[in-house]
């Protein structure tokens, strides 16, 4: 399947190292609920929506999420990390359908 | 499955229904639902498995008053505690009273954040109250709660 648009953002741009910095994960995801009928063909659409995102951090992970279909679509994911030297900030989700993707943003603490 | 046995229940109770006047089936047939389906109740208990969540004011738990689009609800948490080794917010839950499955999202949260807070959007199906658990380290759940007014419903 193609790969789904996503994007970490990191605020503020430029930081410290032992700082505590604002993590934002956005991804292009459907989420479906299973609930929702097509207009057209009046038949439900299968539900499709992000189950787990995880968030690796030098190889460790440092948070992680459960998600359910209730979540909108097009999700954000929003929150705080302390940086520890430079590294590689990995998010990984998995969907309903076994999707799993990986999104990889590099950590470069300044001074 | 519900309406399935609903069905079920109508054919078997068919003698019985001539003889009864008729009863309001119509309210008691179940609302259509997804593949997952909680109440808040259930919800609630595999959360905090049984313990009695503290209502605080160390949970910040920011939500518009009112939601003109119900699919598209800002939902920001925060707690005010410390995020020591020893000493820290272990889990954020985020939880609906009224969806079909009231859980929306759980972050399961370590020192290494350094601060416990969690930003997304949900969706809601009507007005609502939504509550935010936060687990501690030393195994105490603190909750807060807010209700959103949602003009149009943005579930199914």
């Amino acid at each position: 399947m193609a790969k789904r648009k996503s994007l970490i953002k990191i605020k503020p741009k430029s930081y410290k190292d032992g700082e505590v910095v604002k993590v934002s994960f956005m991804v292009m995801h459907p989420m479906e609920t299973g609930l929702r009928k097509d207009k057209k063909t009046k038949e439900l659409i299968p539900a499709e929506y992000i189950k787990k995102v995880v968030f690796e951090y030098k190889g460790k992970v440092i948070t992680t999420m459960n998600v359910w279909e209730t979540l909108s679509v097009n999700p954000v994911f929003t929150t705080y990390m302390k940086i520890d030297g430079a590294g590689e900030l990995k998010v990984i989700f998995t969907d309903s359908k076994g999707e799993v993707q990986e999104t990889v943003a590099k950590i470069k603490p300044k001074g | 499955m519900q309406r399935r046995d609903f069905l079920r229940n109508l054919g078997v109770g068919a003698a019985g229904a001539v003889i009864l006047p008729s009863v309001s089936f119509a309210a008691d047939a179940p609302k259509p639902k997804g593949s997952n389906v909680l109440s808040y109740k259930d919800a609630l208990k595999a959360v905090t498995g049984g313990k009695t969540a503290e209502v605080s004011a160390k949970v910040n738990l920011k939500v518009p008053e009112i939601a003109e689009n119900g699919a598209v609800v800002p939902v920001t948490v925060e707690i005010d505690y410390p995020m020591t080794d020893s000493n820290y917010v272990k889990a954020i839950h985020v939880l609906t009273e009224k969806n079909a499955n009231s859980r929306c999202i759980d972050v399961h949260l370590s020192p290494a954040n350094g601060k416990a807070m969690l930003a997304t959007r949900v969706k809601l199906g009507e007005t609502q109250e939504i509550v935010a658990i936060a687990e501690l380290s030393n195994g105490t759940f603190l909750m807060a709660s807010q209700s959103v007014k949602v003009t149009i419903g943005g579930c199914g």
